[in-house]
């Protein structure tokens, strides 16, 4: 098996996610994001290279533009105005969670093989395991950690694998389609980050673990 | 004859090199912390002087003591014989990556048993974080070389970093993440910064410094030769990674090959002495986060190769 | 153009409402509003409503169908009626202990508003790309009604409400794109996402992605529908927000989300392994009714006992959505929110008079204001399905049918959890109604108070006199009708 440029790309996306979820700093974290978006912009504009398909690069710099440069300086933004630097994690220790997305790097693989495969597509098999690696990663984010803001940021990451996906299982999906959906993450995100900054401000934390008023 | 030139060649790297390393590195740090530092050679008269002087050793410790130290010098002249740290280093039978493995085991385990057998404080601290330390760092170590013996179906070191069926693409990730991996394993194993500060003079917070605590005179020579021979070979085995990577983009002559093999466990030094001059020595309770991205890179190697069955 | 008919009223006046600064005009003419935009609903979906169009297509990649059309309908009776009874919940507010700022106000009049056109959206879509964003912008946009006290719980609530439905949502993504992969295999030529060609070519669609396609949407809307075991945000949700908040949101996003689930189950139906959806949704649908039932028992907050019987219902229909019956989802759908509607608005007159909504200090409503006692009684029982109203009838249909279906274990804990759930319900209301009033319990301008909930308990009268069951019967038995 012979990797192409593209596939290194998708695989250097996910390992960026997997690094991401290493370390506990929040500043790392959106950095690491903010290169694992970059990348992805990055395959979507060689997809449209191959492709020859003009609409796709407007994909890639609306990608750019919003989620690896915009999303992370809002985020950075209220990280510094909420004064909280890193994330203790719970349920795993960080190094933990770190290890465990690469064994379902390797499960993702493997789910990637059961797919149908698409006819004469060129990222499938690399691309697909890419995908499903940056949603599983995304995931186990969202539930090892405490703080507000890195659960946006494993969602952030979830989305990015869920696109990945769309990109190298389907033939492009509709443009309006893939724009509405960008508008609405931008929006989710936003909404997200006043409320982070909201639970901080009444509850004096940010920690989401302790969310635990509302009981039956 | 050309055999002869490259063993005559390599015996000298084994005695020159660890020494002119350390150097090195001293050297950068004192260039990068505005002083101007003992000259590079600084280490060989360390040597001449610790061969004159005379040896004083606690009355308490049994022969375990005097023998760990030969043993661990014995034990590292093996090692630096059969693991391929050097482009140009003869090819020895029985070079298998168990073997190496349990060769740094075994040094470990007599280093710990010399910290413990004077019975002081700092020498027990040391040990006990040295033990803690090898335990989390070995995994690492020994995924990225069994990651290598995977691809190429192999335990021979020698065949694996033999250079051949190169100019393969596929092959770049597995030896970049492994060489990174090597890297930080070999910073952790070394006692260098993030982890371990060789300059302190804390015993508290010392690591291996503080196992040597009752070391003096040619006992020490041996124990930082040792050492210094370990720093050459674990940074040249990951260098030897590197040039993988390099001679998978663009071929190169064996000549190349030796120089840049010597040029990179330079280059190494002058990277440990930047990485000690810009970073803090992390807190005890974060090394393992630390160590834990060189575990993180072996694995990515070991998924890869697994995935891939390349055929390096 | 029709499209625009549609949305223009509600988005014009989401802008128009912040220039209205006396909350009482805003109020006003937000209802006012909301009942132009029943209307205009009306005069647009008529002609399929009452069959005399197979359906409309409004540009091309929308399309409302019968059912899409009763339930833009219902929609929009649900919005207009809980801005109404808002107008005079949101006066009291302002007046109350803990009067809200006036642009929170504003703001929940805008975002309902926009709410109205983004669920219309959801049932107009016929691109399941298109779905997906209207059901992740009516989260978005709901959001701010929870938020609305400001205070700890209701950041809580919100927080939850908005991570869990946005991660549920995101696997729909992940499931609208295995079917729309699905479709490039083979079936379609370059793949496609609307539902009605899907359908059409559902038998030459590659099932294994398929197959995972449903999984994914129906996790993913069925979290966001509130099916157990993923409802942990919905309770919450329901009992943050201000009372036509909470109405909103269970007489009218419950049946969105389920919707999106009853759309993405035509195309497994229409496939070569129809079983897959029956199988799921009533798995699900049963599980939910009975976990409901069990969670009735032990509550202690007003409105949190009415979302889990919203739950409950949600199983119910998830039921009637895997038994492949869109009337019977309907039906059951019309009844849950009317009744649920008024029960919510009474609930928050209630709030307001006693001050607390913990259900232990509630008592001796009867005694008070024996207006809202009694119509709180009739919309419960309503709720519950007690024969004269609409939902024993729909309940009863969907039993007779899982019967149908030899689906006896399945009837059987149906009959379980809504028995639990009817004798829990009895058990609180009794408590709330009953027994000697607490001190300082004012009811307030018992008249206005009471109006539309008592026009929704009429309602459901109505449609449980009217309601033949032979209808079903009959369209069962030519496989009409949505099938």
């Amino acid at each position: 098996m012979n990797l192409t440029p593209y596939e290194m790309v998708g695989i250097g996306a996910a390992v960026a996610a997997i690094l991401m979820v290493g370390s506990g700093h929040l500043r790392v974290n959106l950095t690491m994001y903010a290169l694992q978006t970059v990348l992805i912009a990055v395959e979507t504009g060689l997809y449209a290279y191959s492709k020859h398909e003009d609409h796709f690069y407007f994909v890639a710099a609306a990608i750019f533009l919003v989620k690896a440069y915009g999303v992370p300086r809002f985020l950075s933004w209220i990280i510094k105005h909420i004064e909280v630097r890193s994330d203790p994690g719970t349920v795993l220790p960080t190094p933990l969670v770190m290890h465990l997305s690469i064994i379902l790097f390797g499960l993702s693989y493997l789910l990637a093989c059961q797919l149908p495969a698409p006819g004469g597509h060129v990222l499938v098999l690399a691309g697909a395991s890419a995908a499903i690696s940056l949603v599983f990663t995304g995931l186990l984010m969202m539930l090892t950690r405490r703080i507000a803001l890195s659960q946006i940021i494993g969602f952030l990451t979830m989305e990015n694998g869920i696109y990945l996906f769309a990109l190298t299982q389907t033939e492009g999906m509709p443009m309006m389609v893939e724009m509405g959906i960008l508008l609405d993450v931008l929006g989710g995100v936003m909404i997200a980050g006043l409320l982070a900054f909201k639970i901080k401000k009444s509850f004096e934390h940010i920690d989401v673990t302790q969310l635990t008023r509302l009981r039956d | 004859m050309k055999i002869i030139v490259t063993s005559v060649l390599f015996v000298l790297c084994i005695f020159w090199l660890p020494l002119v390393t350390v150097g090195i590195i001293r050297k950068t740090k004192a260039r990068l912390q505005g002083r101007i530092g003992a000259s590079v050679l600084q280490p060989f008269y360390d040597f001449v002087k610790l061969w004159k002087k005379g040896e004083t050793v606690c009355e308490t410790v049994s022969w375990m003591f005097r023998s760990s130290v030969a043993i661990n010098a014995s034990a590292m002249l093996v090692l630096s014989v059969f693991v391929p740290w050097l482009s140009f280093k003869p090819v020895v039978a029985g070079d298998d990556l168990f073997l190496v493995l349990y060769l740094f085991a075994l040094m470990r385990f007599f280093t710990i048993l010399m910290a413990l057998d004077p019975g002081t404080a700092f020498g027990a601290f040391g040990a006990s974080r040295e033990a803690c330390l090898s335990m989390l760092v070995e995994p690492s170590l020994f995924i990225s070389l069994a990651a290598l013996g995977q691809s190429v179906h192999t335990s021979s070191l020698s065949a694996i970093f033999s250079f051949a069926n190169t100019g393969h693409l596929a092959a770049v990730p597995i030896w970049f993440s492994v060489g990174v991996s090597l890297f930080l394993g070999s910073l952790v194993e070394l006692s260098r910064m993030p982890i371990d500060d060789p300059t302190t003079h804390l015993e508290l917070t010392m690591v291996h410094e503080a196992m040597l605590l009752e070391n003096s005179g040619r006992n020490l020579l041996l124990a930082e030769f040792a050492h210094g021979l370990r720093l050459v070979v674990l940074y040249g085995l990951s260098v030897q990674c590197f040039l993988h990577v390099l001679v998978c983009v663009l071929p190169l002559t064996s000549l190349w090959l030796g120089v840049l093999s010597l040029g990179g466990i330079f280059l190494l030094g002058v990277l440990t002495a930047l990485i000690e001059s810009v970073s803090v020595k992390l807190q005890w309770k974060k090394a393992p986060e630390f160590i834990a991205y060189g575990l993180t890179m072996s694995l990515l190697a070991a998924v890869a190769s697994l995935i891939e069955g390349v055929q390096l | 153009m029709e499209l625009l008919l549609l949305c223009l009223i509600p988005i014009a006046m989401a802008i128009l409402v912040f220039a209205v600064e006396p909350i009482k005009f805003a109020g006003r003419l937000v209802a006012g509003a909301a009942w132009v935009q029943l209307a205009v609903t009306l005069a647009l979906v008529h002609p399929v409503l009452f069959g005399w169009k197979e359906s409309l297509r409004p540009a091309p990649e929308f399309q409302i169908d019968r059912l899409a059309a009763a339930f833009l309908v219902l929609t929009a009776v649900v919005i207009a009626c809980a801005l109404s009874h808002a107008h005079v919940f949101f006066l009291r507010e302002l007046n109350g202990p803990h009067p809200p700022g006036r642009r929170h106000v504003h703001v929940i009049y805008a975002c309902s508003l926009l709410f109205l056109v983004s669920m219309s959206a959801v049932y107009i879509c016929d691109s399941l790309g298109y779905l997906w964003i209207a059901v992740e912008a009516t989260t978005l946009l709901s959001a701010p009604l929870v938020y609305y006290s400001r205070t700890k719980n209701a950041l809580e609530a919100t927080w939850k409400y908005l991570i869990i439905c946005s991660v549920g949502i995101a696997f729909a993504l992940l499931g609208t794109i295995f079917i729309f992969a699905a479709s490039q295999h083979g079936a379609i030529v370059g793949g496609s996402l609307r539902i009605s060609d899907l359908c059409a070519v559902a038998p030459d669609l590659e099932y294994s992605l398929l197959r995972l396609g449903f999984i994914f949407c129906f996790l993913g809307y069925g979290t966001k529908a509130g099916m157990f075991p993923l409802h942990s945000w919905l309770p919450d949700a329901h009992s943050e927000a201000p009372a036509p908040g909470s109405a909103m949101l269970s007489g009218a996003l419950l049946n969105c989300a389920l919707f999106c689930i009853w759309r993405i189950s035509q195309i497994v139906v229409a496939s070569r392994h129809p079983l897959l959806s029956f199988d799921l949704n009533v798995l699900a649908g049963t599980a939910t009714v009975v976990a409901a039932g069990l969670f009735l028992i032990r509550q202690h907050g007003l409105k949190r006992l009415w979302a889990y019987s919203s739950i409950e219902n949600v199983g119910l229909m998830l039921v009637a959505i895997g038994l492949g019956s869109g009337p019977l989802f309907f039906l059951q759908a019309v009844n849950h929110s009317l009744a649920k509607v008024a029960l919510f608005l009474l609930s928050g007159n209630v709030i307001q008079a006693s001050g607390t909504k913990a259900l232990g200090e509630l008592t001796g409503i009867m005694k008070v204001a024996p207006v809202w006692g009694v119509l709180f009684a009739m919309s419960a029982l309503a709720v519950t399905g007690v024969p004269p109203f609409g939902a024993f009838i729909s309940e009863w249909l969907i039993l007779a049918r899982s019967v149908d279906c030899r689906l006896w274990w399945t009837a059987i804990l149906l009959i379980v959890g809504l028995s639990l759930g009817f004798v829990a319900v009895c058990m609180h209301l009794g408590r709330i109604l009953l027994g000697s009033p607490k001190p300082g319990v004012e009811p307030f301008r018992p008249l206005a108070t009471s109006v539309i909930p008592s026009l929704l308990v009429l309602a459901c009268l109505i449609l449980g006199l009217t309601t033949s069951p032979r209808f079903f019967h009959v369209h069962w038995a030519s496989n009409g009708f949505g099938m």
